[in-house]
């Protein structure tokens, strides 16, 4: 129960990765897209219907690593204290700008809420990418299961450049989404520098594996799950370029969210049966089954039957609301 | 500062200025929902005005409470780890309810309610504007059940290590403890959300602007503040009173400022509590009435706060006098609601240029009264963080310190300023413009374009 508990949560935080990951990407990508105040406007209008929904699957996500692995929720959060702050006022920052542009007719008002919009959206993807980073490394942590290290420590170079690699996906998703959804010139511009974009996102994820593989000390014994996942990968990528070059919106957009759920998938299987992983290796860390709940087995359920419900109630408003918008 | 009283400051500011809006749109919801579906049922021009003017007011508090509620869900973990670690498996339970069932619901039909109406049917417009009230009424009730258990925990069993451990999620969810405390806590923003509408509405009328909208305003706010305000008292308060009585007895002695154990006890309507003299300074009371209160019988009982060890009182002070006020001030409601219900029935109430004002003035009372009563909840229950099992002084972070909490603490209360004066701005710019003012460079056109 405990397995299926973990990866239920990898399950909800793959859906919000995809789902938020647009919204984060379409803000990142927006001040290089959309030039004007209107263009920029309607990169916003893109996603005000969704965003506020999709950031309810990471909240989600807390809210039942809290029911089903308390342990977990408490020193992950209470160990990452500030990091944690700083990613709720980011959160907060980016939702309010969303909100509160378009109340007031200003042109000051609405480049002051973009700026608001982009810097706390691209240093969210960068944040998650390190948090991802450590969490692939591994932590020092005491017998309680709580965090002993520094900033510095967080801030190392392969977590950055997991951090680096987040951000240029993540920007990828949104331009793919920019062009599903939107019409006019932001989209053209998505469309042209497409190519590029991917450029980078294949070379960063080539040496994000590389390092993963240097610093897990596993390049001799290459395991069936490891292979797998890479090919998974490599396939979604050709597949968003192959799409793209067809000039099949929807493809792109579905190929580049695969690609991303294969690249989460890889990360839980490879700190499995872990949440928390000791650094460097081995002790103290947080399983699964050190951190589960009691009442596992009732959030399990509970979590599914809600999980149906807003996945078939989410997909009647996106068709029914997700039309294109126009600049 | 020490860590836990900085843990504290946090957790009461942080969750105070959240709740400024839940209040609204838990109020509002049903307004929101009810001009919209008038004006999707039987299309005509002032209800359509109606519904999109509260639905901007619903919306800028919709974000704010959004923003805001954010680090609510975190800081279970960050501030109050041990508590977490502990008591997880029961109190995570209704906390990932409440996100799963309630807010996937608000926060998607949310959007269709502001960005959707070009899009889809008018009563697939409505339905939305009903689900979001509903999302908004049902997060309520999760939040509540939680803190409800924390007051009176039950379906537990303590397992290895002295960890609370789930026994009967149905006890949790079901118990009288928590539906009594929710429905309370929604009347309260019932009142709220009535005296808003009612009180925006009088504020045209005074203003001689929307002579129409302004009256209906007035009418609908009326009437749900009447019939709220009064459910506040009776049976929600009652029966909420009751359970404290039975569960929290000291919490019960500290509200009343009784000190000395009394049978046929009095009630204080005012009088100021002495601590450390244990005593009531300069009471006003009813005699017997407290009694009466409590236990149906002017000669019953009442434990003093003398009859429990010292330890195990809660703040007397704060706890007294966030009672009492809440209490006056619901007092206040019933007067003010009913009395203009009279004036409305006899056709009076558009006319009476004091009664349109003290509506108008009513305005930020019911916000005091919610956080009072809030106040005397958790403050009266200390020094228990969940009652009889835990103590608020075991329960918060081993490993952060009070620099940290007092530097975030600083920074929530420099983020809440900013947003606090951007929400007011925003919200009197709208009610300015008002229902039938131009709006062809806000929102709605931005988002209808």
């Amino acid at each position: 129960m405990s397995v299926a508990g973990f990866w239920l949560l990898v399950f909800m935080l793959t859906v919000y990765v995809l789902l938020d990951g647009y919204d984060l990407g379409v803000a990142m990508i927006a001040p290089f897209v959309a030039r004007s105040d209107g263009e920029r406007a309607a990169a916003m209008r893109s996603i005000g219907p969704f965003w506020n929904g999709n950031e309810v699957w990471l909240i989600s996500t807390a809210a039942v690593l809290f029911a089903l692995f308390p342990q977990a929720y408490a020193s992950l959060f209470s160990g990452f204290y500030l990091p944690f702050m700083i990613v709720l006022w980011l959160l907060m920052l980016r939702g309010i700008s969303l909100e509160l542009r378009g109340h007031f007719p200003s042109r000051v008002w609405h480049d002051f809420w973009d700026a608001c919009f982009f810097i706390p959206s691209a240093l969210l993807v960068l944040l998650f990418g390190v948090a991802l980073g450590n969490l692939l490394r591994g932590l020092p942590l005491n017998n309680s299961g709580f965090f002993l290290g520094t900033f510095a420590f967080l801030l190392n170079p392969y977590a950055l450049l997991v951090g680096v690699f987040a951000v240029a996906a993540l920007g990828m998703h949104g331009a793919a989404f920019l062009m599903l959804r939107l019409r006019g010139a932001p989209s053209d511009r998505c469309a042209a520098a497409f190519v590029w974009m991917w450029g980078a996102v294949v070379l960063l994820y080539l040496a994000v594996t590389l390092s993963t593989f240097l610093l897990r000390g596993e390049l001799g014994g290459i395991h069936f799950f490891a292979t797998a996942m890479i090919a998974l990968s490599l396939a979604a990528l050709l597949a968003i370029l192959m799409a793209r070059a067809r000039n099949r919106d929807v493809a792109t957009f579905l190929a580049s969210a695969a690609f991303l759920a294969t690249l989460l998938v890889a990360a839980a299987g490879t700190i499995f049966p872990y949440l928390v992983p000791a650094y460097p290796g081995g002790r103290n860390g947080i399983s699964i089954y050190s951190a589960s709940s009691s009442g596992l087995t009732t959030a399990f359920v509970f979590t599914i039957v809600a999980l149906v419900a807003t996945i078939a109630y989410s997909a009647v408003v996106w068709r029914r609301v997700g039309r294109k918008v126009r600049v | 500062m020490d860590a836990l009283i900085a843990d504290r400051s946090q957790f009461a500011f942080t969750i105070m200025f959240h709740y400024l809006f839940p209040i609204t749109t838990i109020g509002l919801a049903p307004f929101v929902a009810g001009y919209t579906l008038k004006a999707a049922l039987r299309p005509n021009d002032e209800a359509a005005r109606a519904a999109a003017f509260w639905t901007k007011i619903f919306a800028i508090s919709f974000a704010l409470g959004v923003v805001t509620g954010i680090p609510m869900e975190f800081q279970f973990g960050t501030n109050w780890a041990t508590f977490s670690a502990r008591s997880g498996s029961i109190v995570g339970q209704p906390l990932a309810l409440e996100s799963l069932y309630a807010f996937f619901l608000e926060s998607i039909f949310l959007g269709v309610l502001l960005y959707g109406k070009r899009y889809v049917a008018p009563l697939f417009h409505a339905a939305s504007a009903v689900l979001v009230g509903i999302g908004s009424w049902l997060s309520g009730f999760f939040i509540v059940a939680t803190n409800a258990w924390m007051q009176h925990p039950v379906g537990y069993r303590i397992g290895p290590g002295g960890k609370i451990e789930l026994d009967n999620l149905e006890a949790v969810l079901l118990s009288p403890f928590a539906w009594w405390q929710y429905l309370h806590v929604l009347m309260g923003a019932l009142v709220a959300g009535g005296f808003v509408v009612a009180g925006i509405g009088a504020y045209y009328l005074l203003s001689q602007r929307e002579p129409s909208l302004g009256k209906r305003f007035v009418r609908s706010g009326v009437i749900v503040a009447a019939i709220c305000s009064v459910l506040t008292v009776f049976p929600t308060g009652d029966r909420q009173g009751a359970d404290v009585t039975t569960y929290q007895a000291e919490k019960l002695a500290a509200m009343e400022g009784l000190f000395p154990t009394e049978r046929g006890a009095p009630l204080a309507i005012i009088g100021m509590p002495d601590t450390a003299g244990e005593r009531l300074i300069d009471p006003i009371d009813v005699p017997e009435f407290l009694s009466f209160l409590a236990y149906g019988n002017v000669r019953a009982d009442v434990k003093g706060l003398d009859y429990y060890r010292r330890s195990t009182w809660p703040p007397v002070e704060l706890t007294y006098y966030a009672y009492h006020m809440m209490v006056g001030l619901g007092s206040a409601f019933v007067v003010i609601s009913l009395l203009a219900m009279l004036l409305l029935w006899r056709n009076l109430l558009f006319r009476r240029r004091w009664m349109l004002w003290a509506l108008f003035l009513a305005i930020p009372f019911p916000y005091l009264a919610n956080e009072a009563g809030w106040v005397v909840t958790e403050v009266g229950r200390q020094p228990w963080l969940i009652y009889g099992l835990m103590r608020t002084s075991e329960a918060a972070s081993p490993n952060v310190d009070a620099g940290e909490t007092i530097f975030t603490l600083l920074g929530f209360a420099g983020m809440y300023l900013v947003l606090g004066v951007l929400f007011l701005y925003l919200v009197l710019r709208e009610i300015g413009i008002g229902p039938s003012g131009s709006h062809d460079i806000g929102p709605a056109a931005e988002r209808a374009a």
